[in-house]
């Protein structure tokens, strides 16, 4: 046959045309079908790699993820690290803050404003970032932030709750600490309660807390909380014993494993769900076409009967199928990842990211879907002509 | 003659019907399998929160303030309040105790240990302080009811790790930190001996395995109970008590305090599996025991799960929509294809009534028979996607067949009477005639 490129485009698409035009409510199920698909693919591809930063930002409220404490030597309990540890840890990891408090406890006793016994107690020297999204009146910024310089011009403090029952404290009292015959003298600025060792301690500014025990420039460990999914955490973990080799340096296993398997679970189901939406997505592309296979016999016998290769004719309806998946793909992802911006911030509160890179993934799913759905076409390969023109259908 | 126009469409085409039940089949499988693992899956996701530890902490009432730096508590064997163990099978008993996962109390002593080169404390080869923490492991609870359960500190504490295994219940073995055993050149088999700092009594424990626990045990030793209460000369005591409780995400109304409650809303509180409803049930029923709620991970829980909970009710409704869609499409296409039966029909008379009637009836009883094959097959598909991600299969429950037989017939319905009133306008003539 002789090829004449332009006539024979230009007849193409014509014949496209007239093939998509043919069924209109056909064709607007089809593309129904093929852009709810889409869209729900996007969605849910989208929500998938936007799970995987929320989650991690909701398990950084969980405090510390990595623990530096010294080395423990044979037969030592009260190690402790020097404060320049702190610098060596980055800033920042792929653009996220890295979260450091620096603590230093010491056993000292408390007493209160006209109490003579003393509350032998933990006083916990804080200094940092403030780590923990904690449950109590004053949830408000950072640590350094948080010790108010108080009307009494003494530094602030605070103090677990069962402390403050014990040494009998309030709020804006004032609150001296004793070990041995060092004194100093803080003003409490909340009492908190979380549940934890927080609760029978009072946490001062780390400098008081030095002067207290008389060991400036010490600290008892650096809790970090470091950003990113559990891998990442642990590629930092072996940085970090890289760049401190004098201390250990330990995740807090609970929580970067629990996060690990949260995210996998969620992972592994919204992927189970596209690939079902885009097998159901498949039927009913099939389905439809079933129909347009019986309907296109005529159509066909009449194109063999006239020349066109039987090769000729399926490429049409592939283009067809392409061109329909390419529509429904484009419509329904757009659609798609505009409803996971707003799901995310129905979910998580905060508005997903867009993912550009779930655009081309969605419409190339969606176009593999309408070509697959297409496979009843074939059928029409083996229409024979001589028997349509002669009416049997 | 109704019958036999519905058995013969089914005989002309088994083909097309086929392709069209199995449609049909696979979009309800789809929602069958969506709808149990969904169900499923907050119960199992709680559970995989567990494994961030006790959300609970039982300590003495009348305590004095633990001298807690980095996980462990300081005080003397002296200082302080303790617990009787022989209560702790109490806890089983709580309205609540089906919710209580887990549970391991705790003694903490100073110890000196040395490893079995040397013969006694006095002369050691190698000797170091560390603290011995007797707990739990594979310990059988005796329940009031004549059962046992089994829970430990391995269950609470589940991201702990013992290279070898752990120490059998009421035994002389222990099991040592991986930095104290590399301190201390231990390995399992060896054999330590441990003693208080003030007395030489001491006690020889057999190293069963090397525990990686990312807290302070790694420089420490874990024991049973009973030789942490007979080192600390404490017999049948421990100092806290750690609880694992599946709970509820807490509400505003969880946070209320109990004792300004109505009598109703009492009821509604602590029949909700809060955990601070769970804590002052605990609290009810172990005398001289402070309960409290290990904030942190219980808040940070509740929050996670909320959302994760919300994203798979988003997850099940998509794939609800996408089944649904299919089924509607194909019994749409069902009923398009049949164009010219319908004409002939009513150029014989058949009234638009009669002949919607004969094909719904067609519809629903293809629905029926997809819908009871894809129900199996949703089962099945459920019990592979719940093995795969949460390593469980979910039940098939009586209230996902009833949601799916609704949504079945209703979408088929849906899905075919759009088609059908078109039908019902067509002109017989027309397509006699062939057009």
């Amino acid at each position: 046959m002789p090829h004449v490129p332009t006539n024979n485009r230009t007849m193409f698409w014509r014949i496209i045309r007239g093939l998509l035009g043919s069924n209109r409510s056909r064709l607007l199920v089809v593309l129904l079908a093929l852009g709810t698909g889409a869209a729900i693919t996007a969605a849910l591809l989208n929500l998938q790699v936007d799970a995987k930063r929320r989650l991690t930002t909701e398990f950084r409220a969980f405090g510390a993820n990595i623990v530096v404490s010294p080395r423990q030597v044979s037969g030592s309990n009260s190690n402790t690290l020097d404060y320049s540890v702190r610098q060596r840890i980055p800033t920042d990891l792929q653009g996220q803050h890295v979260g450091v408090l620096a603590a230093l406890y010491v056993v000292a006793d408390a007493f209160g404003p006209g109490s003579q016994t003393a509350s032998r107690l933990v006083v916990a020297g804080e200094s940092g970032d403030y780590l923990y999204a904690e449950i109590t009146p004053h949830n408000s910024g950072s640590h350094g932030g948080i010790f108010v310089s108080s009307s009494s011009g003494k530094p602030g403090c605070w103090v677990g709750i069962r402390a403050a029952q014990h040494a009998h404290l309030k709020t804006r009292d004032l609150l001296t600490l004793r070990m041995e015959s060092r004194e100093e003298i803080c003003e409490v600025d909340y009492i908190r309660s979380v549940g934890g060792p927080e609760d029978d301690q009072i946490t001062v500014p780390l400098d008081m807390a030095q002067r207290l025990a008389a060991l400036p420039g010490r600290i008892s460990l650096l809790q970090i909380s470091a950003p990113g999914t559990t891998a990442a955490i642990n590629r930092n973990i072996v940085d970090l014993t890289r760049l401190i080799p004098d201390a250990d340096v330990h995740p807090l296993r609970q929580f970067t494993e629990t996060q690990a398997n949260i995210y996998n679970r969620i992972s592994g189901l919204l992927t189970a769900t596209v690939a079902l939406v885009l097998v159901l997505t498949t039927l009913c592309v099939m389905a439809a076409m079933t129909n347009v296979a019986m309907e296109r016999k005529n159509d066909v016998g009449l194109m063999k009967a006239i020349g066109g290769a039987t090769r000729r004719v399926l490429r049409l309806f592939l283009a067809e199928a392409a061109l329909l998946g390419l529509t429904g793909g484009i419509l329904g992802a757009t659609v798609g990842l505009v409803l996971s911006v707003v799901l995310g911030k129905a979910i998580f509160g905060v508005a997903a990211r867009l993912r550009l890179v779930v655009y081309p993934v969605a419409v190339i799913l969606t176009i593999i879907v309408s070509i697959v759905g297409a496979y009843p076409l074939r059928r029409l390969a083996n229409v024979r002509p001589a028997s349509v023109l002669r009416g049997e259908a | 003659m109704f019958l036999r126009l519905v058995a013969d469409s089914f005989r002309r085409r088994p083909r097309h019907k086929l392709l069209t039940g199995a449609a049909l089949a696979l979009g309800i499988a789809v929602a069958t399998a969506a709808l149990s693992v969904s169900l499923d899956v907050g119960d199992r996701l709680a559970r995989e929160f567990r494994s961030l530890g006790a959300n609970l902490l039982v300590t003495p009432q009348a305590d004095s303030l633990p001298l807690e730096i980095a996980g462990v508590d300081y005080r003397p064997v002296d200082g302080g309040a303790y617990l009787p163990e022989s209560d702790l099978p109490k806890i089983k008993t709580v309205f609540w105790h089906n919710n209580i996962i887990a549970f391991s109390p705790v003694l903490e002593v100073g110890v000196q240990a040395w490893s079995s080169a040397s013969k006694n404390a006095l002369s050691p080869g190698v000797l170091s302080n560390a603290t011995l923490f007797g707990t739990w492991s594979n310990h059988q609870v005796p329940l009031p009811d004549g059962s046992k359960f089994e829970t430990g500190i391995d269950k609470t504490n589940s991201w702990w790790r013992v290279f070898g295994r752990w120490f059998s219940p009421d035994s002389g073995e222990c099991v040592v930190g991986e930095n104290f055993a590399k301190r201390n050149g231990l390995k399992a088999g060896d054999t330590l001996n441990v003693s208080t700092r003030s007395h030489v009594q001491s006690i020889s424990l057999r190293v069963t395995g090397l525990l990686s626990s990312s807290g302070p045990e790694d420089d420490g030793i874990v024991a049973p109970i009973a030789i942490a209460q007979q080192l600390a000369d404490k017999p049948g005591r421990y100092r806290k008590l750690y609880v694992s409780a599946l709970t509820k995400p807490e509400d505003d109304f969880a946070r209320r305090d109990p004792a300004t409650m109505q009598p109703d809303e009492l009821e509604r509180w602590s029949c909700s599996p809060y955990v601070s409803s769970i804590a002052y049930s605990i609290k009810q029923t172990l005398p001289g025991a402070d309960v409290r709620v290990i904030r942190r991970v219980a808040e940070g829980e509740g929050r996670i799960l909320t959302r994760v909970r919300t994203l798979l009710w988003l997850v099940t409704f998509a794939s609800l929509l996408a089944a649904a869609l299919a089924v509607g499409a194909s019994s749409a296409a069902s009923v398009i294809e049949r164009r010219t039966e319908i004409g002939l029909m009513k150029a014989l008379g058949a009234g638009s009534h009669m002949v919607g009637f004969l094909l719904c009836a067609e519809q629903l009883l293809l629905a029926l028979v997809a819908g009871a094959v894809g129900y199996t097959l949703g089962i099945l598909l459920a019990g592979a996607v719940g093995a795969k991600i949460f390593g469980a299969a979910p039940q098939p429950s009586l209230l996902v067949l009833l949601i799916i037989l609704l949504l079945a017939g209703l979408v088929t319905l849906v899905g075919s009477a759009v088609p059908l009133r078109r039908a019902a306008r067509y002109e017989p003539a027309p397509i006699l005639r062939g057009e």
